[in-house]
């Protein structure tokens, strides 16, 4: 079935799911028998024991992470959804396992002229059985996916307002620093003498007790925008490593983030 | 073959919705259950696409010269599906059952023989297609992550390497498998034009809810592997144009333009470029800083970056993007402002407002229809 480029013979290769992909194409998933890696907790009491139900499914939650790392607990999400997956596959092997009991009970009674079920019939359970069990997949597939949808779209608009209001809050301080910059320099200019009596820029030209003044609303204008620059500096620096650290956590949310070091909180 | 009497029988099936290809697929399964591992867990999208297919087929069965490119193209994108001769026969016989069931006291052994017929022969225009397609390329290409830079939250640039050399032009796509989404194909565009060491890059967005998108931008890994089809799209440079080229690139629409700049910078004498960028926000220009040092170097190209959702220069330092300053305003408004594009080809590449505005806004301003080339992101999956 494969092309002259594709090697010959049957390889496959361990992926990163724990899946095999054949050389064929063929994908078989995880072992459904291997251990939860992800560690599904949190999830619902019934997760592992018995089937779940579409009622349990909407009444899922899931945890918030503490404020200032995320929104959503995205691990908890996935688990959630390989879980889903798994329990899907089980569904699956179940209805074709019926389908091949089906099969193998038609098979029996296509011998039979008389008496039991008429092999189409039988035939037409078996399809709608699994028709019944797909529209069941279609479901929980969709519902999952339209919760991760909301997720994602909540996060998203929770960083969003984050940032916004960061922007307005360091749009606040810019004005106010301002405001203050130019009343000071308004008193300075009201405490200085009238224009005439300043002929050149040279303030040495200028009477001692007005140069002092001056040199006071200076050396306080200047520490004034110093202080306010650190100020708005910081502000924005506390800005950035907010988000940074929003990425990183996001990350270190994902199973693999676990190769990082530990960062100390 | 009675052309009338296919399409009235499938129009009176088709009615039946999508009970009818929930009936096929069942009974596919039932009797073959070992076809189902080709198919992704959630069928309805599958759903969809075979009766959109088939009602596709059916109409235009007495159309061959329109109806056998789009089978040898289905044919051919099979392939990848891991899909040969040996499964046509089992899909044509519960194509046909479904038929019948649908039909009731309608169908009759001269319907049927149409049918057959018809299925036949599509099968075997798709199976040629596909096996002249063996000859030249293999069913799929395995690739390995090179590199991963998420640029954004929701933005990340990928480079991949392929088992085999992958042979594509500028502009074009493959659709792309991951091994933690297995059965869901998406396309992507190239974001480059081909290299002598093979390598391709990939711009990808997360869709929020999207099953592959997500995995591509968050989780994959350097090392990973993929599986590549083979190249499709028609969004290509026209090399025998001689005129002024204008590309207009929302979000990441970029990759496949990027790709035909590239392709225009190894001309001898590249043609006047004016390469538009659009975002929301500045952040969303996640490839400005080097599209910026690409305008400084090549003289011939001018870089305009455009943001429709914030005004221009708010708090500079907060987005790292770049150096140019970015026009306010959505591209269709920005390229208009920009001026006359009459004497240009161009290349529109983004979400589907967007192109469809940008395009519009070229007709408007006098730029023949058949002079713009574009592709939207959204539609063509579903
Ligand atoms: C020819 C072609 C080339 C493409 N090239 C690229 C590319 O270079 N980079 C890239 O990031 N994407 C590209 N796409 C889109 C890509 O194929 C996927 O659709 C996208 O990444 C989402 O995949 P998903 O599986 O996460 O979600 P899907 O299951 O595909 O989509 C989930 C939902 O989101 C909608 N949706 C899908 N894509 C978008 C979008 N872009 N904007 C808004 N809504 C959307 C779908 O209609 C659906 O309702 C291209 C699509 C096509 C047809
Ligand atoms: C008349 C013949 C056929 C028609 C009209 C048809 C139609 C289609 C269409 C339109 C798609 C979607 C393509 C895409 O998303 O790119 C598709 C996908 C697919 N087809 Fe077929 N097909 C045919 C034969 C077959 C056969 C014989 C098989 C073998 C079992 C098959 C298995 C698949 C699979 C596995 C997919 C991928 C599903 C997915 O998108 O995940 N098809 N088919």
């Amino acid at each position: 079935m494969n092309s002259p480029h594709t090697p010959a013979g049957h390889h496959y290769s361990t992926s990163s799911d724990g899946g095999v992909r054949h050389d064929d194409g063929r994908y078989t998933g995880p072992d459904p028998a291997e251990p939860d890696r992800t560690g599904g907790h949190n999830l619902p009491a019934t997760m592992g024991e018995s089937r779940l139900t579409p009622a349990e499914l909407q009444s899922v939650t899931f945890p918030r992470a503490p404020l200032g790392r995320r929104g959503y607990d995205e691990e908890r999400v996935r688990s959630f959804l390989q879980y889903i997956e798994r329990e899907l596959a089980q569904i699956f092997s179940e209805r074709t396992a019926l389908a091949d009991e089906v099969a193998r009970l038609r098979e029996r009674l296509s011998g039979v002229s008389s008496g039991g079920v008429p092999p189409e019939e039988a035939h037409f359970q078996a399809v709608r059985i699994l028709s019944q069990a797909q529209q069941t997949a279609d479901l929980y597939v969709a519902d999952a996916e339209r919760y991760t949808r909301e997720l994602a779209q909540e996060a998203r608009q929770y960083r969003e307002a984050i940032l916004s209001d960061a922007k307005s809050q360091a749009e606040l301080l810019l004005d106010e620093a301002h405001r203050r910059a130019s009343a000071v320099a308004e008193t300075a200019a009201a405490a200085a003498p009238p224009p005439q009596h300043v002929p050149s820029g040279d303030p040495s030209s200028l009477p001692d007790d007005v140069r002092r003044q001056m040199e006071r609303e200076i050396a306080y204008l200047r520490t004034y925008s110093e202080v306010y620059r650190t100020h708005l500096r910081s502000y924005l620096e506390s800005l950035l490593r907010n988000v940074d650290e929003w990425e990183r956590s996001e990350r270190d949310a994902l199973p693999t983030g676990a190769t990082e070091p530990p960062r100390p909180r | 073959m009675d052309a009338q009497r296919l399409k009235d029988s499938f129009a009176h099936v088709a009615r039946q919705g999508d009970a009818v290809a929930l009936f096929f697929y069942s009974d596919l399964f039932v009797r073959n259950p070992q076809l189902r591992d080709m198919f992704p867990i959630g069928m309805s999208v599958q759903r969809e696409k075979l009766l959109g297919a088939l009602g596709g087929i059916v109409a235009q069965v007495d159309d061959l010269p329109s109806l056998v490119p789009f089978l040898q193209q289905l044919g051919r994108d099979h392939r990848k599906f891991g899909i040969v001769a040996e499964h046509y026969p089992a899909v044509g016989a519960s194509l046909l059952a479904t038929l019948k069931y649908f039909c009731g006291t309608a169908w009759n052994d001269d319907l049927a023989e149409d049918w057959n017929a018809a299925y036949t022969l599509v099968s075997k225009v798709m199976l040629e297609a596909a096996n002249e397609d063996a000859l030249r390329s293999p069913a799929w290409w395995n690739a390995q992550v090179i590199g991963v830079e998420r640029r954004r939250f929701d933005i990340a640039m990928l480079r991949v390497v392929p088992d085999q050399p992958l042979p594509y032009l500028p502009g074009q796509s493959v659709a792309v498998e991951t091994t933690s989404r297995p059965r869901h194909w998406r396309y992507y565009s190239m974001a480059n034009a081909p290299r002598a060491d093979h390598t391709i890059d990939f711009h990808v967005r997360l869709v929020d809810g999207g099953p592959v998108s997500s995995v591509l931008v968050r989780s994959l890994h350097v090392g990973d592997r993929l599986r590549l089809g083979a190249p499709v799209g028609t969004l290509t440079l026209n090399e025998d144009s001689p005129r002024d080229v204008l590309l207009v690139a929302g979000s990441t629409g970029l990759a496949p333009l990027k790709a035909i700049l590239e392709q225009l910078a190894r001309r001898p004498s590249p043609p006047r470029t004016h390469l538009f960028f659009g975002a929301r926000t500045h952040e969303g220009l996640y490839d400005l800083e080097e599209l910026s040092k690409l305008a400084m170097e090549l003289r011939w190209l001018t870089l305009v970056p455009a943001v429709s959702d914030e005004p221009p220069g708010t708090l500079p330092g907060l987005h790292r993007a770049g150096t140019a300053q970015a026009e306010h305003g959505t591209l269709p408004d920005v390229v208009g402002r920009r001026g006359l594009w009459i004497d240009h080809d161009a290349y529109v590449c983004g979400p589907p407002v967007m192109v469809a505005r940008t395009n519009e806004r070229l007709v408007q301003l006098g730029v023949n229809r058949d002079r713009i080339r574009m592709e939207t992101f959204a539609e063509a999956q579903r």
